[in-house]
């Protein structure tokens, strides 16, 4: 019924963001493979996969992972290098509207 | 305090803010390395001027200041693209670190071609290379502080775009919507529909309403509405589902000129609040996909100022060759 006039999948033109069903999808389809943390160019100390995935979709965010996400610009370095074609970026995103969300409700 | 270390620790980090700055010992050392090259670089040139009477970009100061330079450029250029294309196995953190060198190493260069022109901005080869690289230096400052920015306003679109748990919010307003319709388009087969107009939308139907009630009910199926003898003693107590949504606002059951019901969409309480928040979203992803444009193009921009301030230089390179090479053949 309604046509939102965005282009989505493999189309030139990808939205940022995904759903957090989507989101969740992809977190379980992660092997854990540690490629797009090695690609970044914001991560600035070791955090390992799995707590990233762990924290990504509810729960506490640990320090180091908040500052990760702070410091994560979007740049999309790290979705080429996933050997199964995974989008950290929107992972990362909705990390990131879960902590503005949570700065909101202080 | 207490109760918000307790919170802290239950609920973990929270807030998104947008001055957010990291500080580490990688910081330190890179702006230490900045902090003595210029240092280094701006003392020599205030002793040179002071005693040597040739101080201009062809001096032997001015050629070591713009072999150490170039060379310093190069650094920034090759370091950072090199080690973020390259296979080998790389740690977590080591781009970032390469990143912040790249910077390092540009500012230095710029530092030292600068004092390599001795303040000769003549309208040459030379200065045209210096004016490149500082629009590459100043667009690789722009690009930074557009990649704090830039994320920050993108999750706020984002946050707008989804729902509390996450869902997309266009899906659940156009699900609201549909249902709108769906419900006002129910309440209006409780009337007797006429023939003929059976494909009407839900305010067409409303108004006609409001004319003048043929006595004629032949035309009326019998599956319909009205099938019951007229007679008072069948007319139930009970409020009729029309008689409840007279509590509304926004509903006047018997519509005039003056009423708001003979607008368009008038029966569909709700809708237009919907749809406004349905355009509201639709703006916000456009505003994220806008953002998304300037994170990308922004470094395409820094790569081909990179590429054009490359180029300059080759260029005045090559003139400051044809210059050189037959003073020094002819020693």
């Amino acid at each position: 019924m309604l046509k939102s006039g965005f282009k989505s999948g493999a189309d030139n033109v990808v939205m940022l963001h995904k759903t957090v069903p989507q989101v969740a999808q992809e977190l379980h389809a992660c092997i854990g493979c540690n490629e797009c943390l090695l690609a970044c160019p914001a991560a600035t100390e070791s955090i390992t996969i799995d707590v990233l995935n762990r924290e990504t979709l509810s729960g506490p965010i640990s320090v180091p992972v908040a500052r990760f996400a702070r410091s994560c610009y979007q740049c999309g370095a790290c979705v080429a290098p996933c050997p199964v074609g995974l989008h950290r970026d929107a992972m990362m995103m909705w990390l990131k509207v879960r902590m503005l969300r949570s700065g909101w409700s202080e | 305090m207490a109760a918000i270390n307790q919170r802290e620790r239950n609920n973990g980090e929270t807030g998104y803010n947008w001055p957010f700055f990291v500080s580490g010992e990688g910081w330190y050392k890179r702006f230490l390395v900045i902090f003595l090259g210029v240092s280094v670089g701006g003392v020599f040139f205030v002793w040179y001027i002071q005693h040597s009477n040739d101080v201009s970009p062809d001096s032997i100061a001015g050629y070591t200041y713009a072999i150490i330079g170039t060379l310093f450029l190069l650094l920034a250029a090759v370091s950072y693209s090199l080690k973020r294309r390259s296979h080998k196995k790389k740690t977590v953190g080591q781009l970032h670190s390469s990143l912040n060198w790249h910077i390092c190493f540009g500012v230095l260069g710029l530092v030292f071609l600068f004092l390599h022109s001795f303040g000769n901005f003549n309208p040459r080869t030379g200065t045209y290379a210096l004016y490149g690289m500082i629009a590459l230096a100043l667009s690789g400052m722009i690009g930074r502080f557009l990649d704090r920015l830039v994320p920050r306003l993108i999750t706020g679109e984002v946050h707008k775009a989804l729902t509390v748990m996450g869902d997309d919010r266009i899906e659940t307003i156009s699900q609201k919507l549909q249902a709108i319709v769906v419900h006002n388009t129910q309440d209006l087969h409780s009337f007797a529909v006429v023939p003929g107009e059976k494909s009407q939308d839900a305010s067409t139907s409303m108004v006609s309403l409001s004319g003048p009630v043929s006595s004629d009910f032949s035309f009326i199926h019998k599956d319909q509405a009205l099938q019951t003898p007229w007679d008072l003693a069948y007319i139930s107590l009970e409020a009729t589902p029309q008689e409840l949504s007279l509590e509304a606002n926004h509903y006047r059951f018997i519509p005039d000129k003056k009423s708001a019901l003979v607008h368009p969409g008038a029966l569909m309480p709700g809708a237009q609040e919907h749809i406004s928040e349905l355009q509201e979203v639709e703006q916000a992803m456009q505003r994220e996909l806008f953002y998304r444009y300037i994170i990308r193009y922004w470094r395409k921009f820094h790569i081909l100022l990179a590429l054009l301030t490359l180029a300059l230089t080759i260029w005045h390179l090559v003139y400051a060759g044809q210059l050189l090479l037959p003073v020094l053949l002819h020693r």
